[in-house]
């Protein structure tokens, strides 16, 4: 086995890309001792997986990224290291399990540091959270250097965890050694714009797209912070911008196309994600685009040609076996279905996806997940129709779930639909409690609100809907509950005041 | 661009903190052969009523300082009183002979304290564990787990 250290091979990536990034000063380089090393008896396969680096990790070309680390395994099926990185990074769920496996199969071959660097990417998809933060914290301490090592842990301490105070404090830590380490910077504007400091983001962006004025992910970073705080015409702005530096980036094109869903142009909007969804190869992420452009027809009120457009997307979902996508589909068909017997069974559907027997190719956690989403929304319809016996049926089978798994996710959904039968049986106050341990469900919040309003809490169900208001992101229950909410507030405004002073 | 789904896992992962705050890890040396025990003998070892191991090593507790958050909502949880309640525990003179407790000012050193001493128990924020100490878990549950009892808030 040949081992070479990032050093090297950043060297011959830069030469590779046409130093891409090379067009700032370069920041400085790590030596030769200070970076995890990657171990591979092809040169090919070493190139190509510090190539798939430098793609997903450096400049955020997630396509190229994965595109490379596949060049990596077939260079070398038997390299650990880039068969963990490519279960790690993509967004195919059978992929990933197979790919996490094979880097456990071959983990021997790779040098006893990148083993613990294997055992955390793993780890990672495996839920053992556990292993996952003690292999991560060793590397850390051993590698303090390493920049795209601090980079990768902070994102997932900050994506994944949402332990922000410690993914900011690595990415900090990591800013100090180096402030021109500039994904470093964008992961923690996103960290602060998740943590609930939202105003700490857009300094950083500016330094970011100042930096690196060349490329197209600081623009389009910009654009995906500017519409999570509201201010659509900025990221609007801000992703084209994105798109005159690099027309082929394709994360902008759908950011372009989910900002005018949000707008309510979904003509627009539309017109957008059909150019994405023709700029991508990667088949999930197709489906992924296919399913928020079917989306934009609920957006508008034209429920039988969203379902048609979901009908035709559920049918390529299911020939290219993307189990996940099948029941997110599902899912969002029963939420927005009028009939809630229909929509009840849309959810059966969806949990005949998951228990295919191509079940075995998804991980656990990903199954356990959706799963859980689904028996959530089933339980809000069934609440919602009166359906109560079904409501407390479904959510048995989310509390035997959560008494086994460590994913949070499932516990909360779990508090959520065990919030929305009390909210059913009239204990209010219990309801409010635990649909507040899903904070971020648009779904929860909206029944929250109005928990919180049957328990005469006027002015905590008005800061909820304002809550709720104010998410801006593509998800199915953002699309069906977040509109509403602003719409009552628009109303609230324009009511006249009651009482007062004569 | 973080990518798209990303943002929709965060959006829905980020709960966790938000919600619950942290896990607290409950650490041994590695060289202790002991994996698990229940709340009760934690308990038991904080108010210095066992005091060695079963190998016969004396057992030394390690908290972050006296009026940290951490030591006051382990102290709460442990031993279930409140905290004026139970911080008298810790400063009982007695226990200096029995199980000795050392304050440390943050996770790093106690981590450093347990890994250095064979008989040592510490506290300490799960996402600052090494592997340097051991996890163990509490009423058969480690951090994470769904009903761990040290679950912060």
């Amino acid at each position: 086995m040949k081992t070479r250290n990032y050093l090297s091979s950043m060297v011959i990536a830069i030469l590779l890309c046409g130093a891409a990034l090379g067009a700032q000063e370069p920041a400085p380089a790590a030596s030769a001792t200070e970076t995890v090393p990657v171990t591979t008896h092809s040169a090919s396969a070493q190139n190509a997986y510090e190539m798939g680096m430098v793609q997903r990790e450096d400049r955020l070309f997630v396509d190229e990224g994965l595109d490379f680390f596949r060049q990596a395994v077939k260079a070398d099926s038997q390299f650990a290291l880039a068969h963990a990185a490519l279960g790690y990074f993509t967004t195919d769920p059978k992929e990933a399990k197979q790919e996490s496996a094979l880097a456990a199969k071959y983990i021997d071959n790779a040098s006893p540091d990148e083993q613990v660097l294997i055992r955390w990417m793993n780890s990672t998809k495996n839920g053992e959270t556990v292993v996952a933060i003690s292999a991560m914290n060793d590397l850390l301490a051993k590698y303090p250097n390493d920049k795209r090592l601090g980079n990768l842990a902070g994102e997932w301490l900050c994506a994944y965890q949402g332990a922000y105070e410690h993914g900011e404090a690595v990415l900090t830590r990591l800013l100090k050694n180096d402030p021109r380490y500039y994904p470093a910077t964008n992961n923690l504007a996103y960290c602060y714009a998740l943590s609930g400091q939202p105003q700490l983001a857009p300094p950083l962006m500016e330094q970011y797209v100042a930096a690196l004025p060349n490329e197209p992910n600081p623009q389009d970073s910009y654009g995906e912070i500017m519409r999570m705080l509201g201010d659509y015409p900025a990221a609007l702005e801000h992703y084209q911008k994105a798109l005159q530096i690099n027309p082929h980036f394709n994360a902008s094109q759908v950011g372009v196309a989910s900002t005018y869903a949000l707008m309510g142009d979904e003509r627009k909007a539309r017109a957008q994600y059909l150019v994405a969804i023709k700029g991508t190869k990667e088949r999930s992420t197709q489906v992924n685009y296919r399913i928020l452009y079917a989306m934009t027809y609920y957006r508008e009120n034209k429920p039988r040609l969203a379902r048609e457009e979901f009908e035709k997307v559920d049918s390529e979902a299911h020939s290219a076996g993307l189990t996940v996508q099948e029941a997110e589909i599902h899912r969002a068909m029963a939420l927005f279905n009028p009939d809630a017997a229909s929509a009840l069974k849309d959810l059966d559907e969806a949990r005949e996806d998951l228990s295919d027997t191509r079940k075995s190719n998804l991980l656990p956690g990903d199954r356990d997940n959706e799963l859980a989403l689904i028996l959530q929304a089933r339980a809000f319809i069934a609440v919602n129709a009166g359906k109560t016996e079904a409501a407390q049926a479904t959510l048995k089978l989310l509390e035997n779930m959560a008494q086994t798994s460590r994913s949070t996710p499932v516990q909360e959904a779990y508090h959520s639909a065990n919030g929305a039968v009390l909210f059913a049986h009239g204990d209010y106050a219990g309801a409010i409690a635990e649909l507040q341990e899903d904070p971020q469900n648009p779904l929860s919040l909206q029944l929250q609100a109005a928990a919180q309003t049957k328990a005469g809490q006027a002015a905590e169900a008005r800061k909820t809907l304002e809550t709720l208001a104010a998410i801006s992101d593509e998800r199915v229950e953002s699309a069906f509950a977040a509109p509403p909410a602003r719409l009552a507030l628009k109303r609230d405004a324009t009511r006249p005041a009651q009482g007062g002073a004569n | 661009m973080r990518n798209r789904w990303w943002i929709v896992c965060v959006l829905v992962l980020s709960v966790a903190s938000v919600a619950f705050g942290t896990d607290y890890a409950i650490v041994v040396n590695p060289a202790n052969s002991v994996r698990a025990m229940s709340l009760v003998e934690l308990a038991k070892i904080f108010r210095a009523k066992t005091t060695i191991w079963a190998d016969g090593k004396g057992i030394t507790l390690v908290l972050r300082e006296p009026n940290s958050p951490a030591t006051k909502f382990i102290l709460e949880k442990v031993l279930g009183g409140t905290f004026d309640e139970e911080k008298a525990v810790l400063n009982d003179p007695s226990r200096k002979t029995a199980v000795p407790v050392v304050f440390a000012e943050s996770d790093e050193e106690v981590m450093r304290i347990v890994g250095g001493n064979a008989g040592a128990i510490g506290v300490i924020d799960v996402y600052n564990i090494t592997g340097g100490v051991k996890v163990v878990k509490i009423d058969d549950k480690q951090p994470f787990d769904p009903g761990y009892v040290l679950k912060g808030r």
